[in-house]
């Protein structure tokens, strides 16, 4: 067996190993429960849902 | 901050924390040296790539321009141009966008910056040996690998430096929900190695026998495509979409669903670049059944974005951020459905070995992906230096100047391209039409890159003025405007 | 979700599926294929080539040739490519054995040259043409190639090696001749040694084109 051929061999376990314990993980932790929850994840009390934040600089007579 | 203990990462606490504004600035600010300094070395190499792409554009049309030059002929530009805005623009913004986001996502400030610095040093200086290398004459002509030898190995070490971190990121990030953005940035930057390191052992450092290495180097090229640039062009239009809007994703359940399909369908689509080549049928069959499968992900993507967009779409009119975005979240549909298309035998037939294809290339990178990278950075530059962009004109130009280029040289190339394959497909026709027909759809695509580069200048003139803190001065960083304060802008197209 | 062994199995196997179908499988098979015996000339098949061929392989690649010329001919009666000449049968995997990079391609924006050594075997053409490729075909595109070739004067006997019949701008004058390097020589010697035109039995030769 060639050189090529263990790395191929060990490549497919790491690889496969880790997308298997990522979806694992993933399940087992609630990543895919309460979805409603998690895209609101990127807003805080701060930048609250429904305050744009981003626009075009104001002109200089303001 | 202090790095938390590995003890306290072992076992972290489960409450989740709301970020206030001072902190947020607090890890904003964190992420200021290294994302700059990919920044702006991305924007040089940017300016270098379409110089090089635009001479090698000109040269079809007019072969003798500075012939002269072994360094500067037709076949080092092009793969030099390639390699300058894949690796020197494309992969260090994405690289930039993608540590601002984990830090903002993981809700810490950025660990280990020097770490960073480090890589966006040592990547640079592989990027300056591998164009050099590839303009005296030692690329190595597979295509999307063309660097030498001895540029990949250093590339590969600045980018170790970058997976190690995002591990360290990833684990050390506050508890709570992962948002679907890291989960496409944490998989880019973990499958990014692995494509690179594979395709690299296989084809420069030890090469395999010539027949395996067209599949390898498809694999490759196109899961740079796809399993590096789109997730992270992806978790950018997942991010500020909403974000700048102020309304969550539409379908939070899409997608997730749109990221687990498109890691599983996309990875087996680069034989399609090579339909009817010297390989068994199966996996070319393979490939064009998972290039049909992605119409999954894509459709998923594009309903969510709608839908999110749906009754915000007057947002595009004062946000430079998400006019950006859009038209590269909208650029990824089209793309995505045209690659599909494209691995259809029947249509690949006639475009396959045409400027069609270099036109679907350009759409990617450049209207889904660059595009993608322009609105992002739009929000990202004035939260790390606490400045404001200093002219709105300007912005307006850079956003029309790319607009109208990439969707001249997209079309001029298509149709081109279909003429130049019916001619080459047809038996009655000779080889001189194929170049005829093309012909003036080149010229076009010579004067988009005209206008292309002159977008990016403007942009580079405002990055510059932002570094520099020049022009008017703002009453604080966009961060701390108010909303209510901002409402009295003038809006203008 | 009391399917869930069930289904990591599934993501399982398609995440690798694609990595054991594009790279291992091609490199542990493909990369192993070995050339056939030739029972009509005792040689192999594809046939060995020259050192200078395999040093052109080099200019070819250092050129970025492939990035206009494809070295493929595709299957019939999908593509017309056999119609048109570019070869006698599709090409397969056992073609490419003796190439240290597979030059495949992409582009056709010149034409294909899986047979070009067949088609024009004529050494003198092609110095000619990559000396200054629109005075053998004047509405060609290609760039010239003259860095790879030194015009010096003669003195006493032309050399044995000089390119002839040049026309056009950069022709030499009365007195001068254009010599290929050793790059060039080696490039034509490569360019020459691409033909196609023997049998291989997975490859049949289509009965009509």
């Amino acid at each position: 067996m060639t050189a090529g051929a263990i790395l191929l061999i060990l490549g497919f376990f790491f690889l496969g190993g880790s997308a298997l314990f990522a979806i694992y993980w993933a399940a087992k932790t609630g990543q895919f429960s309460n979805v409603s929850e998690g895209a609101a994840t990127i807003f805080d009390e701060d930048e609250p849902v429904g305050t744009p934040t981003d626009r075009f600089p104001a002109k200089k007579s303001q | 901050m202090n790095s938390p203990s590995l003890l306290s990462s072992l076992n972290p606490s489960t409450e989740p924390d709301a970020l206030d504004s001072i902190e947020r600035a607090e890890i904003d600010a964190s992420t200021r040296i290294p994302v700059l300094l990919f920044f702006a070395s991305a924007i040089f190499w940017l300016l270098v790539g379409s110089s090089l792409g635009l001479v090698s554009a000109w040269k079809m049309t007019n072969p003798a321009l500075l012939d002269s030059f072994s360094w500067l002929t037709f076949g080092r530009l092009r793969p030099a141009h390639l390699n300058a805005v894949i690796y020197g623009w494309a992969t260090p913004a994405a690289i930039g966008v993608g540590l601002w986001l984990t830090a903002r996502l993981c809700r810490i400030p950025l660990l280990h910056s020097k770490l960073l610095i480090s890589a966006a040093i040592i990547w640079n200086l592989g990027i300056l040996l591998g164009i050099c290398g590839i303009l005296i004459g030692d690329g190595r002509s597979i295509e999307w690998l063309e660097f030498p030898a001895y540029s990949t190995p250093i590339l590969f070490i600045a980018y170790a430096f970058i997976g190690i971190w995002t591990i360290i990121m990833f684990r050390f990030r506050k508890p709570g929900h992962i948002y679907v953005s890291q989960w496409y940035l944490f998989a880019a930057f973990l499958w990014f190695p692995w494509l690179y390191a594979t395709a690299n052992i296989l084809l420069v450092w030890q090469p395999v026998q010539g027949p395996a290495q067209g599949a390898i180097n498809w694999w490759y090229a196109h899961n740079v495509l796809g399993l590096w640039f789109t997730p992270i062009g992806l978790a950018a239009a997942y991010y500020f979409i909403p974000k700048v809007i102020g309304r969550p994703i539409h379908s939070y359940y899409l997608s997730i669903l749109g990221f687990w399909s498109l890691a599983l369908f996309y990875s087996w689509n680069g034989m399609h670049h090579l339909i009817g080549g010297p390989f068994p049928a199966w996996m070319v069959s393979a490939s064009v059944v998972a290039s049909m499968m992605m119409f999954i992900p894509v459709i998923t993507t594009a309903i969510n974005h709608h839908m999110t967009m749906r009754g915000h779409f007057e947002s595009l009119q004062w946000s430079p951020t998400l006019r950006f975005i859009v038209f590269g979240a909208v650029s990824y549909t089209v793309v995505s459905l045209q690659g599909s298309s494209m691995a259809i035998p029947a249509l690949n037939t006639i475009t396959h070995f045409t400027d069609y294809t270099i036109g679907h290339a350009h759409l990617g990178l450049y209207a889904f992906f660059t595009m993608i990278l322009f609105g992002s950075m739009y929000y990202i530059v004035p939260r790390l230096v606490g400045w404001e962009w200093p002219s709105a004109t300007l912005i307006r130009w850079h956003f029309w100047l790319s607009a109208v280029g990439i969707l001249l040289m997209v079309g001029a190339l298509t149709l081109g391209g279909l003429l130049q394959g019916l001619a080459l497909y047809d038996v009655a026709s000779t080889f001189r039409s194929s170049l005829e027909f093309a012909n003036p759809f080149r010229v076009l695509r010579g004067i988009s890159g005209f206008i292309l580069l002159a977008g990016q200048l403007v942009f580079a003139f405002l990055f510059v003025q932002m570094l520099l803190k020049l022009g008017a001065p703002k009453k604080g960083p966009a961060l701390f405007t108010k909303p209510a304060e901002q409402t009295n802008d003038t809006v203008a197209i | 979700m009391n399917k869930l062994p069930l289904i990591f199995v599934g993501i399982f196997l398609t995440f690798t599926s694609a990595w054991i179908g594009l790279v291992a499988y091609p490199t542990l098979n493909l990369g192993e294929m070995q050339p056939l015996p030739d029972e009509e000339t005792g040689g192999v098949l594809p046939p060995t080539t020259s050192g200078l061929a395999v040093a052109g392989q080099k200019v070819y690649a250092s050129s970025g040739c492939v990035y206009c010329h494809s070295q493929q001919v595709r299957w019939s009666p999908l593509s017309t490519d056999i119609a048109k000449g570019l070869g006698p049968r599709q090409t397969v995997a056992r073609d490419y054995l003796r190439e240290k990079v597979a030059f495949l391609g992409t582009m056709r924006t010149g034409p294909d040259l899986s047979n070009i050594g067949a088609r024009q075997p004529d050494t003198n053409w092609h110095h000619q043409h990559l000396f200054e490729p629109r005075t053998v075909t004047d509405w060609s595109i290609m760039p010239s190639y003259r860095y790879l070739y030194k015009t010096q004067k003669i003195e006493g006997q032309p050399s044995s090696d000089a390119v002839q019949g040049l026309r056009g701008p950069h022709a030499p004058k009365l007195g001068y001749e254009v010599v290929p390097s050793e790059e060039a020589k080696a490039l034509v010697a490569y360019l020459l040694s691409l033909k196609k035109n023997y049998k291989l039995p997975e490859s049949p030769e289509p009965s009509e084109p």
